[in-house]
């Protein structure tokens, strides 16, 4: 058992012995860079063993320059190692290196060292490295003990034996310090820089098995530096070693590195992409179909320790497609379960959501809404073609791995399709929704420092940007702030940014320095000022997908609303259609404003025209639907008796005749200051 | 001529070079910088303008491609290098743009003929290249790994990235120091989305250009022209992620019905002509290269561009 620490002292001792007693001219061929590694580190020409030992002090006595030059020293003194073995690779190979793995056709790299035990293990873990598309490379006795296992070594088999001892290894290193500064736009010279680019963007690992010298020991020790994990194979105790078994050290080693195996095709009978995401399918159309207020539905994602979840896992519960008849309607449950390292339970909601997403991309199956509201077809087309309802689990499984590879390592799909089993899951996941939703409900605007943005509507409204606040949710209703943050952390130059508040200028009507700055470079300066509380004052701007249209109604000195779902006219004398018309496309419109339903619950809604008094109008659909909390609300404030006054369709749509009512039920907006 | 311009704008187009001369490391014998606009095409202070490329379209494989050009040529076609060359001496045109047709074949295997072609085009003309890999994800690796190593130097710009597959492209262009074409189905968003993918793979903006894609025009060219008209606004009020140079090409001009149906001694014509009305309304919509395939839409292309930018406009460095 060699100590790690111990090892690396007297192992740098004995490289700088070497180095001292280095004589005569040093360089390599085929290359523009020099030695690569002390080119990186220092800007310098290494080109004779003075050069070399100032490089060496220069870079306090840097373990790879010892390494690289002492190689270089005895390549150019002995020439290049006899076949198999490479030794240092000419920039022209480099290039096509780094092409497959910008390419992706190879996704990270693999420095093997040492004596292994046995040809079987050291063949198994190689074979496990070429399946997951890594680039090995090998240094030292491992080479021998491989070529007697019968596993072939070479460039074309991903297998590069770069020397016959561990220090040849260095050219591991060469490579990613080429890399960085072919790829990379590292200069030479620039040490922080290129030690960012390994640890951030070269995706390597090492593996070493026993009998390493303490020189050795030294020189793989470094490349902890460069943010590259190290797995030991046994023979090592202390330092930053990770002690691994054949059967996991591949896993371990990726995993530590964030390298992740991307899944491709996804494996069902229909077509998936988002071209299909728009397409409904009609009744006439549907073999099946799923809740939908038909049944009970349902969809579900949890995050789960890796133990538990086996990726690609798929399981049916109750009734598949040729056990029911054509234009049935089945309960369904969709339980999404999740592992990876970087996943995080508050991400679950902004997860859950894409479920939506990935089932529309399949050309035979579709979505709508969410949570226990779901609604989802399967067409008779897809279930002609041999879709089952498990390709609904198959489909949210894979798209989950393609469009989270960072996040994700495992997912698995549970559907149920048995009434009983559906129904007390789902009470299950309606305890999950409404923790969910308390999380959110407690935090106010003032907790928090940051806003986040949401500028996903540019696509057709360039000019909008939405400004989600803890208590003022996208005006779609489908983003609050914490899915804001979530999706920022998820993904960082996404359309969720987030926005710091900076100085409040004014907290009545909701107006922060921070927010504007944000919102007018946002807006591609459209837009200088956004009153985040006020809809008379610097609006904030109206993409189209509102849930609801809060509008000034001159005469009534208050304020209507209308929903996405009210088709008829309102007393504004427009339809929800003519005024989505007219107030969106990313303009900022005094007297009109898009707003989600949750946040006509908050306290900022109209705050800067005195609060929900000024509600005059909505449509009974939303009065019903928001009666429950609104009321508790007012009755809070001892105002429970206002409910009744705001007009809804069944009390009129005209302007003359809301006049009327307002004045009877004595309500409170004709009697605040005036709006204009 | 150019108009007043009617708006300040904050942003400006950043700079892109096509084609490496003798001096740059190169064998072209001349190379364009292109970009630097602070305004909209033919708008603005001429100091700001750029002279529009026009680019001459040949392929490796006229099977796969339009009759109507392969009777104009004749037997030129078949000899890829020599189409190459005629279409410089005889039609002038700004940029050859090589499509290797051969690689959209059922299992395409001739990988090694890729290295041949392409240095054949850089031996028969001077100059810089536009070079279209591969249609087909499954092969894109070798074909960009081989477009790239035998352009090498050249500084050529690598077609089509799009945003399900742009790795091969974007290693071609990163490992052997070429630029990019980023095209995005007719949206803005798409078009930035592209843009930020390619940089984070480590792509840098100066080797990028965005193509919004087009139909024909009169088959639906209108939607790209207020696409690209939006990409250019964003970029001049400051976007840095839309902030290219665009290129565009409407292949589909030879398909449509009127090239189609017209009478025999007036295919060319019509051909040339609706292609050149295409091309000149994507230079008017910001374009910075159009692409054509009828050799006598380049002479119709010079004169109306002529007849805007004064020729000691163009950026030939």
């Amino acid at each position: 058992m060699k100590n790690v620490e111990a090892s690396i002292k007297s192992g740098n001792e004995s490289l700088k012995t070497k180095i001292s007693e280095l004589a005569g001219d040093l360089g390599y061929e085929e290359t523009a860079y020099h030695l690569p590694v002390t080119y990186a580190l220092t800007g310098n020409a290494v080109k004779n063993a003075d050069d070399a030992r100032s490089a060496y002090q220069r870079t306090g006595e840097n373990p790879f320059v010892a390494c690289e030059c002492y190689t270089a020293s005895v390549t150019a003194e002995n020439g290049k190692e006899p076949a198999p073995f490479t030794g240092f690779l000419p920039d022209a190979d480099l290039r096509k290196m780094g092409y497959s793995l910008v390419d992706g056709s190879i996704l990270g790299l693999a420095l093997v060292a040492g004596s292994p035990p046995g040809a079987d293990v050291v063949a198994g873990i190689c074979r496990e490295l070429q399946e997951k598309y890594m680039l090995t490379f090998l240094a030292g006795d491992v080479v021998g003990t491989l070529a007697g296992s019968g596993v072939k070594v070479g460039a074309e088999y991903r297998l590069v034996p770069l020397g016959s001892t561990p220090l040849r290894g260095i050219h591991f290193v060469d490579i990613i310090a080429r890399v960085a500064m072919m790829f990379g736009g590292v200069s030479p010279g620039d040490p922080d820089r290129l030690i960012s680019y390994a640890r951030e963007r070269a995706k390597a690992i090492v593996i070493v098995f026993p009998g390493l010298n303490d020189e050795e020991i030294a020189f793989i020790d470094a490349l902890s530096i460069l943010g590259i994990p190290i797995l030991s194979m046994g023979g090592y105790e202390g330092g930053n070693w990770h002690l691994a078994t054949p059967e996991n050290v591949v896993r371990e080693g990726m995993d530590q590195k964030g390298i992740k195996v991307t899944v491709t095709a996804i494996p069902i009978p229909m077509g998936c992409s988002p071209a299909f995401e728009g397409k409904s399918i009609r009744k006439e159309e549907m073999h099946v179909e799923f809740g939908g207020g038909r049944t009970p539905a349902f969809e579900l994602l949890r995050v789960r320790p890796a133990a538990d979840v086996t990726d690609g896992k798929i399981t049916v519960i109750g009734p598949e497609i040729e056990d029911v008849p054509q234009g049935s309607a089945l309960p369904l449950g969709i339980i999404v379960e999740v592992a990876g390292s970087a996943m995080k339970k508050e991400y679950e909601p902004v997860l859950e959501r894409r479920i939506h997403n990935f089932v529309n991309y399949g050309e035979g199956s579709w979505h709508v809404a969410q949570r226990d509201l779901v609604w989802v077809r399967l067409s008779k087309e897809a279930v002609s073609k041999g879709v089952h309802i498990r390709h609904i689990g198959t489909l949210i499984a894979a798209k989950f791995r393609i469009d989270f590879p960072n996040l994700l390592d495992a997912v698995q799909v549970t559907l149920i399709t048995d009434e009983q089993k559906v129904k007390s899951a789902l009470l299950e996941a309606q305890k999950v929704y409404r923790e969910r939703d308390q999380r959110i409900k407690d935090l106010r605007d003032t907790d928090v420092d940051l806003f986040y943005s949401c500028t996903l509507c540019q696509t057709f409204a360039p000019n909008h940007v939405c400004i989600i606040t803890p208590e003022r949710p996208a005006l779609c209703g489908a983003i609050t702030w914490l899915d804001g943050k979530t999706a920022f952390e998820i993904s960082p130059s996404g359309a969720n940014q987030p926005v710091p508040k900076g100085e409040v200028i004014d907290a009545t009507t909701g107006e922060f320095e921070g927010v504007n700055r944000f919102v007018k470079k946002a807006s591609h300066g459209e837009v200088e000022r956004c009153c985040l509380y006020s809809i008379m004052e610097n609006p904030m701007t109206a993409c189209g997908c509102f849930e609801c249209i809060a509008v000034m109604l001159p005469e009534t000195n208050g304020f209507m609303i209308v929903t996405r779902e009210f088709k008829g006219l309102t007393p504004s004398g427009m339809t929800f259609s003519t005024l989505a018309g007219t107030i969106g496309g990313g303009a900022q419109t005094p007297g009109f404003a898009g707003v989600s339903k949750n946040f006509i619950l908050s306290d900022r809604f109209l705050q800067a025209e005195g609060g929900i008094e000024r509600l005059v109008w909505m449509p009974g659909q939303l009065k019903e639907e928001l009666s429950e909390r609104l009321l508790k609300k007012l009755s809070d404030s001892g105002r429970q008796e206002f409910f009744d006054r705001i007009a809804d369709e069944t009390v009129t749509t005209t302007i003359e005749d809301l006049m009327d009512f307002l004045a009877k039920v004595h309500h409170p907006a004709l009697d605040m200051p005036a709006l204009i | 001529m150019t108009l007043q311009t009617q708006n300040i704008w904050n942003g400006r187009i950043g700079t892109v070079t096509i084609g490496a001369d003798r001096a740059h490391g190169g064998t072209r014998t001349l190379q364009y910088t292109l970009g630097g606009e602070q305004d909209l095409a033919a708008v603005g202070p001429g100091a700001t303008q750029q002279r529009p490329l026009i680019a001459a379209e040949i392929c490796d494989d006229p099977g796969i491609w339009s009759p109507i050009v392969n009777t104009f040529m004749g037997d030129t076609v078949n000899d890829t290098a020599g189409w190459a060359g005629t279409m410089e001496s005889e039609y002038h045109p700004d940029i050859v743009r090589l499509h290797l047709t051969s690689t959209r074949k059922r299992n395409f295997k001739d990988f090694s003929g890729i290295p041949e072609t392409v240095s054949g085009v850089l031996k028969s003309t001077g100059l810089p290249l536009i070079i279209e890999g591969s249609n087909d994800p499954s092969i894109d690796s070798e074909v960009y790994q081989k477009c790239g190593e035998a352009s090498s130097g050249e500084r050529v710009l690598l077609g089509t990235a799009e945003a399900g597959r742009y790795r091969s492209i974007a290693a071609a262009a990163m490992a052997y120091n070429h630029c990019i074409i980023a095209q995005s189905p007719i949206d803005i968003n798409l078009a930035k989305q592209l843009n930020i993918l390619l940089k984070e793979i480590g792509v840098p903006y100066d080797r990028i250009l965005i193509d919004p894609y087009t139909g024909a025009l009169g088959y639906g060219f209108e939607y790209s022209y207020s696409v690209m008209e939006r990409i250019r606004y964003a970029a001049l009020k400051g976007d840095q992620d839309l902030a290219m140079t665009m290129i565009s090409a409407a292949p589909d001009s030879l398909n449509i019905r009127e090239v189609r149906e017209a009478r025999d001694d007036e295919t060319d014509r019509t051909a040339a002509t609706w292609e050149f009305y295409t091309a000149f309304s994507a230079v008017i919509a910001g374009a910075s290269i159009v692409c054509v395939r009828h050799p006598l839409a380049i002479p119709l292309l010079k004169s109306a561009i002529d007849s805007i930018w004064p020729h000691s406009a163009g950026r030939e460095a």
